[in-house]
């Protein structure tokens, strides 16, 4: 069977993450990632970073490719009390297409703090309509994870029937990041108690809602060949 | 694509309402006056370029209900722009029934939802009793032609140019536009099955016992209802053909 070549979701990921004033982490949480990386590689081949940053509380980037499926996740939790939302980006890739969602989820209730929204969460909008061109754009499929997106998220099914439809599956990923790097100067801290006790809950929430989200993926097929304790670790190390 | 003549357009109140009886069982009487304003101008009216309805009512002797309001504005012959709402008064939580059903000879634009009044990804229990229920109708109707095409779901796509109104809605929204007349009666199914989901829950909910949460829903009740009486585009619409007094009823009725 012809070995195959998966999209290079890790690498742009990290090429864009760059824009960062990262700091890399050899251990977090507990979990040494150099070790963590070899349980994820029983299923074949695996990478995975850590960082912190000012304002930001971790940033987990991994991917995980076996023979019959890719699986990439990334995530950006903000530190405690700054505004910023929360990145979650899921690849899924085989043979025959790639599922994918990535989005800005945010920290407060973007109905009533309007000024949160037109900050961090509206600027994205002409690249979502955009990318509703792509094929197979749908919305997410998990319920408690699509009650936790923004207005702006993107997600597909795509089939993938000719070249070059992985790597603009991709583009959505690498843009979003890119307007998150973008927001990251103008982050700030909660000007109110009231205010940080939302960010705190919300924030809560959401975090625990991406980690059943991320448990169930790697349930499926994406964590098909996963060591389960490694299982059991990546959506903790995640948020 | 098939055009549709006015005249064969869905009969929006008399095919829900009327033919379904999506009121049976229930003793509603008409809301006479709503937030300091008599609603009787609303409940017919014509002028040259339009004529309609938007009738209000409560639940007698109940305080469930802040109101049920179900109307028709025909435009030119030309277009309907139908509406149907349920809100609940402010000591329950239930979400916001809101349909927008606006009619042409090119295509049915919809919009179906149950607008939370709590952040639902802070309040997970709030999804599952009022929300969740609809999973399972919400993947049914939004493989209707129009709202997937070409192998693109494009709900929650609608409102696009207006992200504080999708900020309103819930994570089962059935929204945007259909063309064909069997997809558009489609679309009456899954409004006539969603709003009999909302009626159900009404008669179990019981009144909120939390201030602060109470609070908290009447915050984002406020806010969701100012955005669309200031904002809402079809308010502009309403202000030229009746003047601001009528438009500030009308868009207070349908929201």
């Amino acid at each position: 069977m012809a070995e195959t070549t998966w999209t290079p979701y890790f690498e742009k990921m990290k090429q864009a993450l760059a824009g960062l004033p990262l700091a890399g982490l050899s251990t977090l949480q507990g979990s040494v990632i150099g070790a963590l990386q070899q349980r994820l590689a029983a299923a074949g081949s695996a990478k995975i970073e850590a960082f912190g940053a000012e304002k930001i509380e971790k940033i987990v980037l991994a991917s995980v490719s076996g023979e019959s499926v890719q699986l990439g996740l990334c995530s950006i939790i903000p530190a405690q009390g700054c505004d910023l939302p929360i990145f979650f980006s899921r690849w899924v890739e085989d043979r025959g297409g790639v599922g994918m969602y990535v989005d800005l989820l945010p920290t407060v209730d973007i109905l009533v703090d309007e000024p949160y929204r037109v900050k961090y969460i509206e600027p994205l909008g002409p690249d979502w309509e955009r990318f509703a061109n792509l094929p197979g754009i749908a919305p997410e499929e998990d319920d408690s994870l699509r009650a936790c997106c923004s207005i702006v998220y993107t997600a597909a099914a795509m089939l993938i029937e000719r070249e070059g439809m992985r790597l603009a599956a991709l583009a959505p990923h690498t843009d979003y990041l890119k307007h998150y790097i973008e927001f990251y100067a103008a982050a700030a801290p909660a000007g109110t108690a009231e205010k940080r006790e939302e960010l705190r809950r919300k924030t809560a929430a959401v975090r625990q809602t991406l980690r059943g989200h991320v448990t169930r993926v790697l349930a499926g097929p994406a964590g098909q060949g996963i060591d389960p304790s490694a299982s059991a670790d990546l959506p903790e190390l995640l948020f | 694509m098939a055009r549709v003549a006015f005249n064969d357009m869905i009969h929006f109140t008399e095919e829900l309402v009327d033919r379904r009886k999506m009121f049976e069982g229930l003793d509603l009487e008409p809301l006479e006056t709503y937030i300091g304003m008599d609603t009787r101008p609303a409940w017919e009216f014509k002028t040259p370029l339009a004529s309609g309805f938007y009738k209000p009512f409560v639940l007698k002797g109940s305080d469930k209900i802040e109101k049920i309001t179900y109307g028709e504005l025909h435009y030119m012959g030309r277009v309907k722009y139908c509406a149907l709402n349920f809100t609940a008064g402010d000591n329950y939580d239930l979400p916001v029934f809101a349909c927008e059903f606006d009619e042409s000879a090119a295509r049915l634009s919809i919009t179906l939802d149950f607008m939370p009044l709590v952040d639902i990804a802070v309040h997970p229990e709030y999804r599952e009793t009022y929300l969740d229920p609809l999973a399972g109708l919400w993947r049914k109707y939004r493989t209707i032609p129009g709202l997937t095409k070409e192998g693109r779901c494009l709900l929650q796509r609608r409102y696009a140019p207006w992200p504080w109104a999708r900020a309103t809605l819930s994570h089962y929204p059935i929204d945007g536009r259909v063309e064909e007349p069997q997809d558009r009666q489609a679309v009456l199914e899954a409004i006539f099955d969603y709003a009999q989901l909302w009626l159900d829950m009404m008669k179990k909910a019981e009144p909120i016992t939390d201030p602060a949460y109470k609070q908290e829903m009447l915050k984002r009740k406020a806010a969701l209802q100012k955005y669309y009486r200031d904002l809402d585009p079809g308010g502009e619409v309403l202000k030229k053909i009746f003047g601001e007094e009528k438009k500030n009823l009308f868009v207070s009725l349908i929201f």
